[in-house]
């Protein structure tokens, strides 16, 4: 037989019990900065260097609180742990202003979630002895992980864009959201309470998510105080488009949950017709509304972006 | 980290000949599946307009291996099967064209054996080049039968196609013979009319080899199709879950007409892949494996649930 490829990869279950967790603070200037890491416990089996998959946070909750959520008698709601038992080494990080990071003065805009991700990239690289990691970032999280990946190509060996948008024309959520533009201007921080995390999840459509998660979302995030930075909002409500796509060369998946307001169908898709790097995919899931991860349909976000993380390597001579 | 090609290898595969009727016209239905295996999904895949079911989905070129995709998919759990439309393989003609209004009723004389063979009445279709436009009026005139359809090297109003600009060059050909003859150059030049590098060239060869069984020609009116009738398709007509998959490199369609046509579709479960090293034939070439991952993927989607 000629040797050919045929290694088309499924990533095998392990069990939770099996995973670690570790948690790492870096510096950007006098800002510190928190990261938090999940793999399988290794073994002496498992001598290569899983693949490292770093998960970006949005504009309202920190890294914890949305990609490891624990609600009461649920244990399917932890991004970072169904991903550590299908191999990956999953880390996330607090932006600056957030969840255990430095609260400062700044408004922790997009260009300082990048900066954020520089200094959390080079202790990833320092722990793992890896340089290239996939990246998964959700709405304004989705911004910063596709600005880092412009900015910082050789970090970059995938991307996943959820709840993305670019221009921001045409997008509802925008459109109310810039009703409060002064605000987002004049001041670094804004208030959230248990009243706003349920308006994330219902602000599309309600439904699509089960009606604990933004108590259970509110309980943590209020942990770290009342109000979180404005930067994001401000961005997205007045500078935007802040990622040239052409700046981007790792292969993209773009998923889109098909009532999330937070950009157009047509604004994405113009997004995706322009990266230039033709590993690519574009995925819309019906039944999910801004946040797929915590909806009652993450089962099938996970299995999109699984498949698109474990796609088998080119066999022709790219 | 498990290795799906052994997944797809390490089932025992059995095959069965069944026979549809059209008509007056004999229609040959090919059937894969797990030895002993209770009942599957099903997968029919639907073939283009210059080779047959069985050469195109079950190839076996000699001394390579993961070629039939019949062979990977039966490995992985499903009932998978083809059919030689009119004019083509081991069916019979009726004497026209085979275009895609032909090809619609082939499939839907096809449903019918295989609701009688497995007592389900609806199937996921994939379908590759003139066959992804044959499945996608099929899903679209058909909506109960098809569960999910995945179009490979589609193309929809043909606008902005390089290769169908080509083609019409010999469009009054088309129109006046319902056959065209094939040989081995011409199905080497199906594989580097877009670019080289992205296939073995024992490929080509092989499919030469199955076809030349069937007389050395096949019927035009795909072709005819193609560069006259599009689009044939409305998208608005199509409610199941749709994948599209786009070779980097493939010139049967513009990116323009497919994206309008992917965003036409109105069920929203709906993905747009592009394989990049990939042509027309994205399961025949060098990166096959990386479009049998992304297919099943999309067979393979958990259920929706509500709260």
């Amino acid at each position: 037989m000629v040797g050919e490829s045929n290694q088309l990869s499924v990533l095998k279950d392990s069990k939770m019990s099996d995973i670690r967790s570790f948690e790492y603070r870096t510096r950007k200037g006098d800002v510190e900065l928190y990261l938090y890491r999940k793999r399988l416990n290794q073994t002496g089996e498992n001598k290569q260097a899983p693949p490292v998959l770093f998960l970006v946070h949005g504009s309202s909750f920190c890294g914890r609180s949305g990609f490891d959520m624990h609600p009461p008698g649920h244990d399917d709601y932890s991004l970072m742990d169904k991903f550590a038992t299908r191999g990956f080494d999953v880390w996330t990080m607090d932006h600056e202003g957030y969840g255990r990071s430095s609260r400062t003065d700044g408004n922790s805009n997009i260009a300082a979630g990048v900066a954020d991700l520089k200094a959390g990239t080079a202790m990833v690289e320092k722990e793992t002895g890896l340089n290239r990691f996939a990246f998964y970032g959700q709405s304004s999280g989705a911004l910063r992980a596709a600005a880092f990946a412009a900015a910082c190509p050789e970090r970059a060996s995938h991307l996943v864009l959820d709840a993305f948008v670019w221009t921001g024309e045409g997008a509802p959520t925008l459109i109310k959201r810039r009703e409060k533009l002064e605000q987002w201007r004049s001041s670094n921080v804004r208030k959230v309470d248990v009243a706003f995390f349920h308006s994330i999840f219902n602000r599309d459509k309600p439904g699509l998510s089960e009606p604990f998660v933004p108590d259970v979302l509110a309980e943590s995030e209020l942990s770290y105080g009342d109000t979180v930075p404005t930067g994001t909002y401000l961005d997205m409500c007045a500078h935007l488009p802040v990622v040239n796509p052409e700046d981007i060369d790792c292969p993209v998946q773009i998923i889109r949950g098909e009532h999330d307001g937070i950009a157009t169908e047509e604004d994405l898709l113009a997004f995706f017709k322009a990266l230039p790097n033709k590993d690519k995919q574009f995925v819309i899931l019906p039944g999910q509304a801004h946040v797929a991860p915590l909806g009652v349909n993450r089962h099938r976000f996970w299995h999109v972006m699984e498949s698109f993380l474990t796609m088998p390597p080119r066999m022709d001579d790219n | 980290m498990k290795n799906l090609s052994n997944l797809a290898e390490a089932r025992e595969v059995n095959a069965e000949e069944h026979w549809a009727k059209k008509g007056r016209v004999d229609l040959y239905l090919y059937r894969k599946r797990p030895t002993g295996a209770g009942t599957l999904p099903l997968l029919f895949l639907v073939h283009g307009s210059s080779f047959s079911g069985r050469t195109g989905y079950d190839l076996q070129v000699p001394e390579r291996s993961g070629y039939s995709m019949m062979d990977v998919f039966a490995g992985l759990g499903f009932d998978v099967w083809t059919m030689d439309h009119e004019g083509y393989g081991r069916s019979g003609s009726g004497g026209g064209n085979s275009d895609i209004a032909s090809g619609v009723a082939d499939l839907e004389a096809a449903l019918e054996v295989i609701e009688k063979q497995t007592g389900q009445t609806a199937c996921a279709f994939y379908g590759q080049s003139s066959g992804a436009i044959r499945a996608a009026a099929f899903a679209a005139a058909n909506r109960k039968k098809a569960i999910k359809l995945a179009l490979a090297a589609f193309v929809w109003t043909g606008e902005g196609s390089p290769t169908l600009a080509k083609r019409r060059e010999r469009l009054e050909e088309w129109r006046s013979n319902n056959t065209r003859p094939v040989d081995a150059a011409f199905f080497h030049g199906m594989f580097t009319r877009d670019g080289t590098g992205y296939h073995d060239p024992a490929v080509p060869e092989a499919i030469a080899a199955a076809e030349r069984l069937f007389g050395g020609t096949v019927p035009t009116g795909t072709y005819l199709d193609m560069c006259a009738n599009l689009p044939l398709v409305d998208p608005l007509k199509i409610s199941c879950p749709v994948l599209m998959i786009r070779g980097e490199f493939d010139g049967i369609a513009g990116e323009d007409d497919l994206i309008a046509f992917f965003s036409a579709l109105p069920n929203k479960d709906k993905q747009f892949a592009f394989l990049p090293g990939q042509a027309h034939a994205t399961q025949l070439g060098l990166n096959r494996w990386r479009f049998f991952h992304l297919l099943h993927g999309f067979l393979t989607m958990p259920d929706r649930k509500e709260v």
